[in-house]
């Protein structure tokens, strides 16, 4: 998995530990990865107003995963937990295709951010086992180019 | 943790000669003496409780396996109770060889621990049953409910359409609220539904605050967290404290819901009081009430009280 070896090439001091950012537009399922990643239940997940964070060990690594509400009240806090992030993942609910273009205009808003400068991005194309999922994450990826023609593509 | 183990150990085997101790002092069975010297409600509920459940006699055993059998198969219902749980006190008074005629107070009391203990083990079944059933959007029950609540929490505004961006007013995250139920399903939406009809005022005077221009915060999505509350204190057995003191009721989804109501009105008070700077301050508010609620919980003579009072200001 492509997160694995971005952790490996960031950890330059083993004891150091990475802070994770999660970001994404509402029913995206980013409190649904946090929990993945922290070994909890994911059938009891609700609607996140504000944001959760947990400490996460995993595979060796000591993570520190914020996962900030995506609803659209919430997006103007996002920028108040960038600070120190070494990695951000953009989760996106390929089988909402209706907010494709939504999502894709948010992370290209993020990539224009000082702060997010060289810090390591990974798209998280969620859902993909819908029935309306495949497509659209072919989509995305035509998305997501356009960005990195139109805006800087940090890291 | 030995020692706490060493104990536990010799609990276990001492417990049968301190029971035959003071049985034969006191005259009196375990199950007698709970009901006798506990206070009615949770106290003395929980203590029948832990009696029956750490009980090595056959019959009991056997009762209690009934019971769950019974809850199981969704009949442990009020119009059942004089068919299920009378034979059911009937042997434990022969096993124990109490005398009906010297006790009629012991069944009385004895009868209402069994309806309250099963009740609850009922309702567990019942609310996992709701959360479990997903908003389905093409169902039409759901989507009046939906609606519904609309039109209580903002009565002098009609929905535009079904899909829009005014569900946002009323604290969902988009413009459809059928992705925010989630985890919770129809639960969520049945408590907020609860709480806007059974108490309206107060569901009314709540809703007011979260739109205010400063303190304001998202309602469905915070009632959906509180749903969310509600069903683990449920689920580990904290709102025994709640359910058993409440002395007209039963444990049944109704009380459920009025749970729901007393903790949204409780947070709503919290989250004003704490002057928040915004939105994102929720998840260390949340967490504090929760630890508050579970305070309240832990001391099995909290009585709740659902009488509130609107300020009119």
């Amino acid at each position: 998995m492509g997160l694995l070896s971005i952790l490996k090439k960031l950890r330059s001091n083993p004891d150091k530990e990475l802070r994770l950012l999660l970001l994404g537009l509402d029913n995206a399922g980013k409190t649904t990865l946090l929990k993945q990643l922290a070994s909890e239940d994911v059938n009891h997940v609700t609607p996140t107003a504000g944001f959760n964070i947990k400490s996460v060990l995993s595979s060796g690594f000591k993570l520190n995963v914020w996962d900030i509400g995506g609803q659209r009240k919430i997006r103007p806090y996002w920028r108040n937990y960038f600070e120190n992030t070494d990695i951000l993942i953009y989760v996106v609910d390929c089988s909402d295709h209706q907010r494709l273009e939504e999502t894709s205009l948010e992370l290209a808003e993020l990539l224009q951010d000082e702060k997010l400068r060289g810090v390591a991005l990974l798209v998280y194309a969620n859902k993909q086992d819908l029935a309306t999922g495949k497509l659209s994450c072919s989509l995305l990826v035509v998305h997501i180019q356009d960005i990195q023609t139109h805006s800087l593509a940090p890291a | 943790m030995i020692v706490f183990n060493l104990w536990a150990v010799l609990q276990w085997y001492l417990r049968p000669f301190i029971k035959w101790f003071l049985r034969k002092t006191t005259r009196l069975c375990e199950l007698q003496r709970i009901c006798y010297g506990d206070k009615p409600g949770t106290s003395r509920t929980c203590n029948v409780e832990k009696s029956l459940m750490l009980s090595r006699t056959r019959d009991v055993k056997e009762i209690i396996c009934y019971l769950d059998g019974i809850v199981q198969e969704r009949r442990f219902v009020p119009q059942n109770f004089a068919d299920i749980i009378e034979p059911s006190i009937n042997i434990i008074m022969r096993v124990k060889k109490i005398n009906p005629k010297l006790h009629g107070s012991f069944i009385l009391s004895f009868r209402r621990c069994l309806q309250q203990i099963w009740s609850y083990k009922s309702l567990i079944e019942n609310i996992e049953e709701l959360r479990r059933t997903q908003f389905d959007s093409n169902n039409i029950q759901h989507e009046e409910k939906l609606l519904k609540l609309w039109d209580l929490l903002v009565p002098d505004e009609p929905l535009e359409s079904r899909v829009t961006k005014q569900w946002q007013h009323i604290g969902f995250q988009g413009d459809d609220p059928k992705t925010d139920f989630r985890g919770m399903g129809l639960l969520g939406l049945e408590n907020l539904l609860f709480f806007a009809t059974e108490y309206s005022q107060v569901s009314r005077h709540v809703f007011s605050h979260s739109l205010h221009p400063r303190y304001g915060y998202v309602f469905a999505i915070v009632g959906i967290n509180l749903t969310s509350m509600a069903y683990y204190l449920l689920k580990d057995g904290s709102a025994k404290t709640f359910m058993f003191n409440a002395r007209q009721y039963l444990p049944s989804v109704n009380l459920f819901h009025r749970f729901y109501c007393y903790l949204f009105y409780e947070f709503d008070k919290m989250w004003i009081e704490s002057k928040p700077q915004d939105i994102m301050e929720f998840s260390i508010i949340f967490k504090k009430f929760e630890n508050a609620i579970r305070m309240e919980l832990a001391d099995p003579a909290t009585v709740f009280r659902i009488n509130i009072e609107v300020d009119t200001v």
